[in-house]
């Protein structure tokens, strides 16, 4: 008797919920504020422009009835310890569908366990180091709630090393910062010297600190070596310090880096000494089709802006949507442990800005992160500064999506 | 080429030296009449560069937008003098530490809230590309540091020394009670060398954005060597300040190329050290006298 009371009640628990979740409830978390900010803003345009078509159209189908979704919006600043506490209030409510965003490292290390502790799905993007999946496959764990949507640090090394091998260069200098990012950024660089065929010799490897703003020695040092390219890895304003240096030591070689050299607060401060410098990028924001030409148009429209702050964040931020609401209607339910499963054998192809997705992730494989990253070398093009915008560094690129998309 | 080399190193050092000499000398200011120093004088810097790049983002000219940033400058350091100095000085308290570190931290913040904590480029019309004498490149923004610097410093010296406000000023620095006795205002002196001190740092505030951009922790880096060159020059001497500071801005860059750039800090360092440990007073100080 008193089982089937306690039967009813749960039923009748469960039909309130079936009525109550008329919604489908995102978080986006990110720096909206702080010196990360132009990444995290821009994602979280983005994202908001993607909620807002699929609103518009009246909602996710989920069964009978169209759900629309439910943005929660959390400032992580930046800061490790905000995002850990963000990370546990969101993964405390209970009814939240998923989580999309964040950009710094240290947040994801510090607040990603409440996630994978109560299962609750997210998609990391726009950025945060390859850190945030290895540490799952260090710890081993079997099944993962945590999926990422950027280009792994790998990726770009690969790229970059590869640009410099295609310029015919074959003495080259790394310089990096001191920081985590920087370090391993140079041993990525040395890794994939050394895979590509030892094609590269580096002629001097230097490091800076941030805030440094006389790059003189670490210059001179390259140009002298015999450097006919450098290859860099740290954030914008020391990055800009060096393009300024390189200016005024008259040093033309290509200046060629991670995707960290699109950052606005590069490319404004270093100005037209900025000019000709190379990156890897998952999206350039130029209207090659009549889609990218439509995100582009309504982001600008939308938030009154003529550049968008950090174009790939935005992109990312939108396609991150669309693959988490195709996962939604794969689910057929708002439960964030069904999504999860969907997200990790998604079959329909998912229409993106930045390439169309198919099934861009599978399940999870401690002794392979690619089995939740989405982006794949085919995503990632080489991006080049011109006059404060950054463009596509070769026309084979454009012309590839272009006919990609075409498809 | 090796020596050009060489001389290239030493002197793109040497011109950040001359900035680390000019915060320096606002140190320098202010101890020599109280005793006291600002330690949020990185704050005053990076505070007068953010101020003077809004007045340049309102559209006002550069040669306006100079003044006014050290105008704003001299203004803060009249504040600090007022609310954190006077009376702990009046009392012969050393209440003043706690106090200018506290306004600096309390201006850290302010800054971080109303100009946001990018790091901003700071617009100049002076040029940037190099120019060429005898195989070595220097920028006009750099030449433009070097020239600011040594023209604000020759003033102020000059003010010392030729008017009669100065003179109180240097009364006051040999002997504050003496000069009291003989009808100078020790105050004023020291609310003078707070204004003083306030204005050198806004202009260097303003020559240094251009190269090291304009963010909440612009300066931090700065007065840290700032705070080297002034103990190690000792601070009695302007002149002493100068030759330090060039001479450690040059020996990091070498240093960083030739031991390599991870051991660029270790120059001031290592100076700091021997200065204390040989020279408490510094190198062009004097031994201090103390009545007991």
């Amino acid at each position: 008797m008193k089982k089937t009371i306690l039967a009813a009640l749960t039923m009748g628990l469960f039909t309130f919920q079936a009525y109550a979740a008329d919604t489908v409830k995102i978080a986006l978390t990110g720096p909206f504020t702080g010196g990360s900010a132009p990444m995290g803003v821009s994602m979280r345009d983005g994202a908001k422009l993607a909620i807002d078509e699929i609103n518009r159209a009246g909602g996710i189908q989920v069964g009978a009835n169209k759900m629309k979704i439910e943005v929660v919006e959390r400032d992580d600043e930046g800061k490790n310890e905000r995002g850990a506490l963000i990370a546990q209030e969101l993964s405390s409510m209970g009814d939240l569908s998923g989580v999309i965003g964040t950009v710094n490292t240290g947040v994801v290390l510090a607040g990603d366990k409440y996630f994978q502790e109560k299962g609750i799905t997210k998609i990391i993007t726009p950025a945060a180091g390859s850190a945030s999946m290895t540490q799952w496959s260090k710890a081993g764990v079997k099944d993962l709630s945590i999926f990422r949507f950027s280009a792994d640090d790998g990726i770009q090394s690969a790229m970059v090393v590869e640009d410099a091998i295609n310029r015919k260069l074959t003495k080259v200098a790394i310089l990096h910062d001191s920081t985590n990012y920087g370090v391993s950024g140079r041993d990525d660089l040395l890794d994939q010297i050394k895979k590509q065929g030892n094609k590269l010799q580096v002629v001097a490897t230097e490091k800076f600190n941030i805030g440094d703003k006389d790059m003189t020695a670490q210059l001179l040092k390259a140009k002298f070596g015999g450097a006919q390219g450098i290859l860099i890895w740290g954030i914008g304003p020391e990055l800009a310090a060096v393009s300024n240096g390189m200016a005024k030591l008259r040093m033309k070689q290509p200046l060629i880096g991670g995707w960290t050299l699109s950052m606005s607060n590069y490319i404004d401060n270093a100005g037209k000494n900025g000019n000709g410098t190379l990156m890897p990028q998952t999206f350039i924001e130029d209207p090659i089709t009549p889609k990218v030409k439509s995100f582009i148009d309504s982001y600008h429209k939308t938030y009154g802006v003529s550049r968008i702050p950090s174009p790939m964040s935005a992109a990312q931020g939108y396609d991150a949507v669309y693959v988490f609401a195709a996962a939604v209607k794969q689910a057929q339910s708002t439960d964030t442990h069904k999504i999860k499963d969907a997200l990790e054998d998604l079959r329909d192809p998912v229409k993106g800005v930045i390439a169309t997705w198919k099934q861009p992730y599978s399940k999870w494989d401690p002794a392979n992160e690619q089995t939740h990253e989405a982006f794949r070398r085919a995503q990632v093009v080489m991006g080049m500064v011109q006059d404060g915008r950054v463009v596509f560094a070769n026309k084979a690129d454009r012309q590839r999506l272009i006919k990609e998309a075409g498809k | 080429m090796y020596t050009l080399l060489i001389v290239q190193l030493a002197v793109s050092g040497a011109l950040m030296g001359m900035v680390y000499a000019l915060i320096a000398y606002g140190f320098q200011l202010t101890f020599a009449t109280s005793k006291s120093i600002n330690f949020g004088q990185g704050e005053l810097v990076m505070l007068s560069a953010f101020f003077s790049l809004t007045l340049i983002d309102s559209g006002l000219p550069y040669w306006l937008v100079v003044p006014g940033g050290m105008l704003f400058g001299a203004v803060l350091g009249l504040f600090v003098e007022r609310a954190a100095v006077r009376l702990s000085l009046e009392q012969k308290g050393e209440g003043w530490i706690l106090l200018t570190i506290i306004l600096g931290l309390l201006g850290f913040s302010a800054a971080e809230n109303i100009w946001g904590r990018d790091d901003r480029p700071f617009p100049t019309p002076i040029s940037s590309d190099p120019l060429h004498f005898f195989g070595i490149d220097v920028t006009p923004l750099e030449l433009s540091v070097a020239i600011g610097v040594l023209a604000v410093m020759g003033l102020v010296e000059l003010f010392k020394r030729k008017t009669l406000l100065g003179k109180a000023f240097e009364a006051v620095s040999a002997d504050r009670d003496a000069a009291q006795l003989m009808g100078i205002s020790a105050t004023r002196t020291i609310q003078l060398s707070y204004g003083l001190s306030g204005l050198v740092a806004a202009l260097a505030g303003i020559l240094v954005a251009p190269i090291t951009t304009v963010g909440p922790t612009m300066a931090s880096v700065l007065i840290l060597k700032a705070f080297s060159v002034a103990v190690v020059a000792g601070l009695d001497s302007g002149f002493g300040i100068v030759l330090v500071g060039l001479f450690l801005g040059a020996l990091e860059s070498l240093t960083s190329f030739y031991l390599g750039s991870g051991w660029r800090e270790a120059p001031g360092l290592v100076l700091l050290i021997l200065a204390l440990a040989v020279r408490p007073n510094g190198v062009f100080g004097k031994a201090s006298i103390r009545k007991v």
